[in-house]
């Protein structure tokens, strides 16, 4: 790559001159520029000077959300890791010689993982209504897809060589796979399972903006009632909330990995 | 005990034939060691025999019955009566010596009693004999990933051991390992199988090592 451009001395001229149209494009596209933020540096002054001090009438109601969103996560994460077991071994191009269902499979992975966590929100929500169910409906839609694709990936990683072993000894398809290929794809299942608990907390967060449950709805109330004492108080527990499940599911995940023992 | 006839096989996009009209008879408690240059196909001919690879034509008889012309349910109860030992040992890693010992015995069970793990007293009683016979039996719990190449080696021939095979097939079994172990291997595995009437088929690189513990030696050359 590198010796091509190299040789072609007008190559790296015409990217670069590609580049600088592109980011052009892109930046008159979206209005972005100095001026406008210069411009609005007083209203952000104002926005955050009400902020403060932060009210903490309302503590109890928005940590039980904050709860509330965990509880989401946890039950999102787990529904979605849960579909994605069985059927990311349908994905799987080394146990699935049906390339129909491979590809049927991988597709309705794609289709999962490609609409964002926000989206299934407001589809869920208009299919069963407000509250915390359709954010756990719309966790779970996003993990599967997501975590199907991984796990499937992780059964195509498997040494082919460890289970043809495992085949030699006499053993149905299905012993191949609970002896051959879950022992090894285990440690990766369990840390992408728990890397998505950590991804869905973050995420259910700004669900309740589209009106599924937890903390993001009461975020979404006091904005709308520019009660922007309250908005520092969720902010704040957002935060430290969030800091607080990176560090136990880092925890956690070095924990089982120890167990593991891949280093 | 094997007859293989007239065996011919050429790998998918690939036109170059690897295994060219193969006539051989091994008869049964038999050593054979196969030898030749590195891709003449030793691997290939050996898969063909208990059928991981399918074979383009030909006929391989075990104990009568052709292996190449049954349905792969019986194929799969097939294998179950050879072992396999491979270059690179292919166990399970992470899992502990016994519990890969105890794969040998997986085709005496049902899928379910695989899912929850379940293997028979006598299951027990066999592996831990066939990690007796290949000097573990006090290494039970130890992963696999902290055992020397050697051991490793022993742990995949006592997994074969517990599948109680007529036939083991030995694919390059100590090309992964230095010359003392080597010996030391080959030696295992042949009295193993000279004590079980085990008819044993093992592919090695050196000439010497097949002189020295085989009791007939064929050579394999290149197309
Ligand atoms: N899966 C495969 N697909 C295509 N070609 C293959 C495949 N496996 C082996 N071959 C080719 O078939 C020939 C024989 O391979 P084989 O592995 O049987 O040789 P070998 O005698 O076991 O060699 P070695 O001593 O290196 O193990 C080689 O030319 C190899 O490149
Ligand atoms: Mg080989």
């Amino acid at each position: 790559m590198l010796k091509k451009i190299k040789q072609n001395k007008y190559k790296g001229l015409l990217i670069g001159i590609l580049i600088i149209i592109i980011y052009y494009w892109a930046i008159k596209g979206t209005n972005t520029s100095p001026v406008n933020f210069v411009k609005g540096l007083p209203f952000m002054y104002d926005f955050i000077s009400r902020m403060f001090p932060p009210d903490f009438s309302k503590l109890g109601l928005f940590l039980l959300k904050a709860i509330e969103t965990l509880q989401m996560a946890i039950v999102g994460s787990t529904i979605g890791a849960l579909i994605a077991l069985p059927l990311s071994f349908l994905a799987a191009r080394n146990i699935m010689h049906n390339k129909f269902i491979y590809h049927i499979t991988r597709t309705f992975f794609d289709i999962c993982r490609g609409i964002n966590e926000i989206v299934w929100g407001l589809i869920f929500v208009s299919m069963v209504g407000l509250g915390p169910f359709p954010g756990v409906l719309a966790l779970a839609a996003h993990v599967t897809g997501a975590l199907g694709r991984y796990f499937s990936e992780a059964i195509e990683s498997v040494n082919p060589e460890t289970i043809r072993a495992i085949i030699s000894t006499g053993a149905n398809k299905l012993q191949v796979i609970i002896r051959g290929i879950i022992p090894e794809v285990k440690p990766s299942f369990i840390n992408y399972s728990l890397y998505y608990l950590e991804n869905n907390f973050r995420a259910a967060t700004v669900l309740g903006l589209v009106g599924a449950g937890g903390i993001g709805m009461e975020l979404l109330t006091s904005m709308k009632l520019f009660k922007n004492q309250e908005v520092l108080t969720i902010l704040i527990i957002m935060v430290l909330m969030v800091l607080l499940i990176d560090r136990f599911s880092a925890f956690i995940r070095k924990k089982v990995l120890k167990l593991e023992k891949i280093e | 005990m094997i007859n293989i006839e007239n065996l011919n096989h050429h790998y998918k996009n690939k036109s170059q034939e690897v295994l060219k009209n193969i006539n051989l008879h091994i008869r049964k408690g038999e050593n054979v060691v196969l030898i030749g240059s590195s891709g003449c196909g030793k691997t290939t001919l050996l898969r063909s025999i208990n059928r991981l690879i399918e074979p383009v034509s030909g006929s391989i008889h075990i104990n009568g019955e052709n292996i190449l012309k049954m349905p792969i349910k019986k194929v799969v109860r097939i294998r179950g009566k050879i072992g396999m030992i491979f270059q690179n040992f292919n166990l399970i890693e992470r899992d502990s010596v016994l519990k890969n010992t105890l794969n040998g015995r997986l085709r005496h069970h049902s899928s379910l009693n695989t899912l929850f793990g379940r293997f028979s007293t006598q299951d027990y009683e066999i592996a831990k004999q066939s990690l007796k016979r290949v000097g573990l039996e006090d290494y039970e719990n130890e992963r696999i990933n902290n055992l020397s190449g050697g051991q490793k080696q022993r742990v995949a021939i006592a997994r074969t051991l517990s599948q109680n095979p007529d036939i083991i097939l030995a694919d390059e079994p100590v090309s992964s390992l230095d010359p003392k172990l080597m010996r030391e291997i080959l030696e295992l595995l042949n009295n193993i199988c000279l004590e079980k009437e085990i008819t044993l088929v093992t592919s090695l690189h050196f000439l010497e090592l097949a002189k020295k513990y085989s009791s007939r030696i064929i050579g394999m050359r290149q197309l």
